[in-house]
């Protein structure tokens, strides 16, 4: 962590964004520099650590029951899985897909608009399922794609955003309002295909989403994810086995 | 669900599973940091009907928003209190906007120090930070309080203590300075 010159007069900046006292268009213009300027966001991060304690200066205090129930109700944590993606569209960022430019990712691309177009009901057992894994930014860091019937998925890095040395970016399937579980390591440079468990295959569906976040090198130490996630993105029904099983056949095992 | 997290995760890793998605995580992650987070949005709305609806909409963005978080640049409790302290200062300007200001008597205002028995549960950074504003000027220190718990402006500051607004932001500024230097050593 670099820690701000004491005899940087702009500094004072972020003390006095961090403490509330800068009019609305000074504090608008701090947080857009924090959030593209390194320097500035660990200024702004300096600072907080520095005067954000003093909320402690109030006892804790319950909020009342209701207010839990109400953010579950907002959050619509109550309402049934949806059997099927509706956002099947969104979900599978086809534009994201489209403007890759990769000729095995718009052939997918496009079948999978084939098939969304025709409205064909998912059949009961999908042989092939894809996903979109992407950053914050919305740049597609990864795609995997889903072969049910070998119990195999393929990672396919796009645009993903440098890992940090003696890091390596960790793979998760998250059931719908379940736990994390570990999928395996991926790799930012090359495709990688992983075996899944029988677990892990009953488990895939479009209720599920896949997540990357950055863990030590050889993975998740607890089981769980530990580091930041920096990617993620839902499943859906993928195209047809030709273009599936192409990005299957193109991609490396890991060593 | 199958299990829940146990006890000893850490306000970290449940906001990374927040992140991922895992609901018995969020629950966690609420029920260890609403109290602390609650009574910072009483204290900042004097209202507790509008402190539920900024704690509300802070949970809420925790949710959606849990992806952004940064270990490596901030805690999990830094985080969260910014998210809430951002919400309530939104509001609160905007209610003033409405509404307009009482003028306030730095000689009178209280200091809202939790006291000895308090300090228990407080962090070390807090008793630090509580070490370092005791040393500042008196008014400079209640400057500093009252613009963290009310999101006041320069202006509105100074228009407040019936001071001119250089000598709000002098006394701000050297405060900031001297707790800068005070909570180095």
């Amino acid at each position: 962590m670099n820690t701000p010159a004491h005899d940087d007069p702009g500094e004072l900046r972020y003390a006095e964004y961090v403490l509330g006292v800068l009019e609305a268009d000074e504090r608008a213009a701090v947080e857009r520099e924090a959030a593209s300027n390194g320097a500035a966001s660990a200024a702004v991060a300096f600072w907080q650590r520095r005067l954000l304690p003093l909320a402690e200066a109030v006892p804790p205090e319950s909020p009342p029951a209701r207010l839990w129930q109400r953010i579950r109700a907002a959050l619509e944590f109550d309402a049934p899985a949806p059997l099927s993606k509706p956002g099947l569209w969104e979900n599978l960022r086809l534009w994201h897909w489209l403007t890759l430019g990769s000729g095995a990712l718009l052939a997918a691309a496009c079948a999978a608009l084939i098939f969304i177009a025709v409205g064909r009901p998912p059949a009961p057992a999908i042989p092939y399922m894809a996903a979109t894994i992407a950053e914050h930014n919305g740049q597609v860091g990864w795609t995997a794609t889903m072969d049910i019937g070998k119990s195999r998925m393929i990672v396919v890095p796009a645009m993903p955003q440098a890992i940090p040395a003696g890091r390596s970016p960790e793979l998760w399937l998250i059931p719908h309002g379940g736990r994390p579980i570990a999928v395996g390591l991926i790799s930012a440079q090359s495709p990688i295909t992983l075996d899944l468990s029988a677990g892990l295959v009953a488990r895939l569906g479009p209720t599920a989403r896949l997540a990357v976040s950055i863990e030590p090198h050889g993975g998740s130490p607890t089981g769980q994810p530990t580091g930041p996630v920096i990617a993620a993105g839902a499943i859906g029904a993928a195209a047809g086995p030709a273009t599936a099983m192409h990005l299957v056949r193109s991609a490396r095992r890991p060593a | 669900m199958n299990d829940t997290p146990t006890d000893s995760s850490t306000l970290e890793e449940l906001l990374a599973r927040t992140a991922l998605r895992e609901r018995a995580a969020f629950e966690q992650l609420y029920q260890r940091t609403s109290p602390r987070l609650f009574a910072l949005c009483v204290r900042m709305m004097r209202d507790r009907g509008e402190a539920e609806e900024v704690l509300q909409e802070a949970f809420i963005a925790v949710w959606r928003r849990a992806e952004g978080f940064n270990p490596a640049l901030a805690s999990a409790n830094t985080w969260l209190t910014t998210l809430v302290r951002n919400r309530a200062i939104d509001r609160l300007r905007q209610r003033r906007e409405d509404t307009g200001a009482d003028p306030l008597d730095l000689d009178r205002l209280p200091d809202e120090d939790r006291g000895p028995a308090a300090h228990a549960e407080a962090s070390e950074d807090y008793a630090r930070l509580e070490h370092c504003l005791k040393q500042l000027d008196p008014k400079h220190g209640r400057s500093v309080r009252e613009a963290f718990f009310t999101g006041a402006t320069y202006k509105e500051l100074a228009l407040r203590c019936q001071v001119p607004l250089a000598t709000m932001k002098s006394w701000i500024r050297r405060a900031l300075m001297q707790l800068r230097t005070c909570l180095e050593t």
